[in-house]
């Protein structure tokens, strides 16, 4: 099914024979897509895709799972998490490995659900791991909000929420064009995005089927050889310039910008979301006093370096031998999101 | 191998495979036992295929059907998918303290039916009862013998290259629809399970042409892991196009949401066929005739370039390896 319309991009993107192109995509769903539809093999030798910092279990930092592991172990907390974050390997120990010993971990799929299992578990004590960018943060908000209207005490969130902004001008230096995150720009709107192009940064915002991502590469491919800045939303039937005002309130109504550990990338400048004060009695680390950790990477494991673009991930030693999916060492292998994963899984053909 | 069992050892992929490999064949090797859905057993003259199957699926009841109709169909297709003629079936039970009469009756009243419809007759079995907490519910294993038909000879190290690889209706349902039935993720869609008993369609096929070479019922692992055995058991590679794979919207919705691939979630009704080209439209005209397999497809080719993988054409084009089954997708979907 081959439409006529993507047959046109195809031809585009085919015939690119313009200067080297770096193009980053900064969304672990894009990562998945572009692998599975096997982009990259029709891209020109000189177009190169790189998976930046998009998928938040691949940035949330080591010393985080710490700080739940301490939590689950030494407090006692149930810990209601996304499963991706079960396997992420903290400075010892991950939380499945925590769970071997005794902690209580639920895996959830909102943090409404976290917020639901605290209102029918009052005798124990609910953490949620609150991470995510700017789409998994208004749940988690909304969750507060409404444990604070219920006057529900035995629920809290750990928070690790990102936003995408700073990423991108951290990254700037790492990318010709952005391929803008399509589920971020629907509740963010596209100003942040528009604003780059004054930093001399070009992206367009893109959809997720194989017709709207065709049309994104084909369009930063016809524009970047123009030599100026640009900015383009491929993803109108869904982005639109103002985003959701209504997810955007309650995300400034409940928390305020900090800054923010990438795992890889280190400390960005207020690129992280935590609790305002009016909501400190459901901030995890406020409510149990947890001490400053200090994660430990495993040092050889390369994830900071692929989310910049400066090595692939079978350039890293750990690739494939000492860390698969089934036991991953960086969290880049552990997400399906993650480009270590998505490098392993689609191997094979990649070039 | 993880030195415990883990549930990816039952998810069917490749760690239910090394657990075999490394431990069952291991120990149990002879002639007989093969990779196949079911053994051969040349008996006073007669070609009788033998197989068994255990059943802890959860929830046991699901929208098209539940754990005593699913018992009956996983074992008959198995032996279906041998050529045979599914003749009789011995069933044990093993059932939780404390579950109610009621449902074992409604149960045992839909492997009654079903037996009906595949034509075996349930002539043995066994009842035991665990403690509270000791099993979930109730699980069953069904074992079974059929007698081959004269003249078929199908196995998993036939495919060669030039077939083609026919799927007999959308993939994916049966695991879709158990996903949903566990209600984790709040999301409602309309999808029931693909669970049927397969000889009449196989039969059917059979009576039509007997140049056959691979009929594989997609259980567990899905058509991917299905198609994975015979590019390793044939030595062969197997190109689908992707845009040939019949998938039901629902299921495709449901995947899109969850990130998860359709030719990967569990099917109880679907068989995988690998058959010379020039019998395609043979086939394909008796399975539209049939109940259970009026959306079958051709979805690809066998090839003898990149044995052993499994490639896939994506819809824009581009040549892709479909991931090699691996880890838990779905536990106890079975």
């Amino acid at each position: 099914m081959r439409t006529e319309y993507t047959q046109t991009a195809l031809q585009i993107i085919r015939s690119y024979d313009g200067p080297p192109v770096r193009i980053m995509e900064v969304c672990g769903t894009h990562t998945h897509e572009i692998f599975r539809l096997g982009i990259r093999q029709i891209l020109p030798s000189q177009v190169d895709v790189i998976s930046g910092p998009g998928c938040p279990v691949c940035v949330t930092p080591v010393g985080y799972i710490d700080e739940a592991v301490w939590l689950a172990l030494e407090k006692g907390v149930t810990i209601c998490t996304f499963g991706d974050l079960v396997r992420v390997p903290g400075s010892t120990l991950s939380l499945a490995g925590a769970r071997s010993r005794g902690a209580h971990v639920e895996i959830v799929y909102s943090p409404l659900d976290a917020y639901d299992y605290a209102r029918q578990h009052r005798d124990e004590e609910i953490v949620f791991l609150s991470v995510g960018f700017e789409t998994t943060t208004p749940p988690s908000c909304l969750a507060v909000r409404n444990a604070r209207r219920d006057s529900v005490t035995n629920f809290s969130l750990l928070t690790a929420n990102k936003t995408m902004p700073r990423a991108y001008e951290a990254m700037k230096d790492s990318a010709d064009a952005f391929l803008y995150p399509g589920h971020v720009c629907a509740v963010m709107g596209t100003g942040d995005c528009e604003a780059m192009v004054q930093q001399g940064v070009s992206g367009v915002v893109a959809g997720f089927t194989a017709k709207e991502l065709m049309t994104a590469f084909a369009v930063i491919l016809k524009k970047i050889q123009k030599g100026e800045p640009f900015f383009k939303n491929c993803y109108p039937r869904v982005v639109t310039r103002e985003g959701s005002r209504t997810a955007k309130e309650l995300m400034a109504d409940v928390m305020e910008p900090c800054d923010a550990e990438w795992r890889g990338l280190g400390c960005i400048p207020q690129s992280g979301l935590q609790l305002r004060p009016a909501y400190a009695a459901w901030d995890a680390r406020k409510k149990y006093g947890i001490p400053l950790i200090e994660g430990r990477a495993n040092p050889a494991c390369r994830c900071g370096d692929i989310l910049q673009g400066k090595c692939k991930p079978p350039q890293c030693p750990l690739f494939g031998t000492v860390c698969t999916p089934e036991q991953p060492v960086g969290a880049c292998m552990v997400s399906h999101e993650g480009a270590c994963s998505a490098y392993y899984t689609y191997g094979g053909n990649i070039r | 191998m993880n030195d415990v069992i883990t549930l990816a050892h039952g998810a069917g992929g490749r760690q239910t495979a090394e657990l075999i490999d490394r431990v069952f064949k291991a120990h149990f090797s002879n002639p007989q036992f093969t990779g196949d859905d079911a053994a051969v057993l040349s008996i006073g003259g007669a070609d009788l295929a033998f197989t068994t199957d255990g059943f802890i699926v959860s929830p046991p009841d699901f929208p098209g059907g539940n754990i005593g109709k699913l018992s009956i169909c996983g074992t008959v297709n198995d032996l279906s998918c041998m050529g045979a003629r599914p003749l009789y079936l011995s069933c044990a039970f093993v059932i939780e303290e404390g579950f109610p009469l009621a449902k074992v009756e409604e149960y045992a009243a839909s492997m009654a039916r079903t037996a009906a419809e595949a034509g075996v007759r349930i002539v043995a079995g066994d009842t035991k009862v665990a403690g509270r907490g000791q099993v979930d519910h109730l699980f069953i294993t069904t074992t079974g013998i059929g007698q081959r038909l004269a003249g078929v000879h199908t196995s998993g190290t036939l495919a060669r290259p030039g077939d083609v690889v026919i799927v007999s209706g959308d993939v994916g349902r049966h695991g879709c629809t158990i996903l949903l039935a566990r209600n984790q993720f709040g999301i409602d869609a309309d999808v029931t399970s693909d669970c049927a008993p397969l000889w009449g369609t196989v039969e059917a096929m059979l009576e039509r042409t007997k140049d056959i070479h691979v009929i594989r019922d997609a259980t567990r692992g899905g058509v991917g892991t299905v198609l994975y055995e015979i590019a390793s058991q044939s030595q062969v590679g197997i190109h689908l196009e992707s845009t040939s794979v019949p998938v039901h919207p629902s299921v495709r919705g449901v995947c899109g949401m969850l990130g998860l691939e359709p030719l990967y979630l569990a099917c109880e009704g679907r068989l995988v066929i690998v058959a010379p080209e020039c019998e395609a439209p043979a086939i394909l005209d008796v399975l539209h005739q049939q109940p259970y397999s009026q959306d079958a497809a051709v979805i690809g080719q066998v090839t003898a370039e990149q044995p052993g993988r499994v490639v896939l054409r994506t819809e824009i084009g581009a040549e892709t390896m479909l991931p090699p089954p691996g880890g838990e997708l779905l536990p106890r979907i079975c």
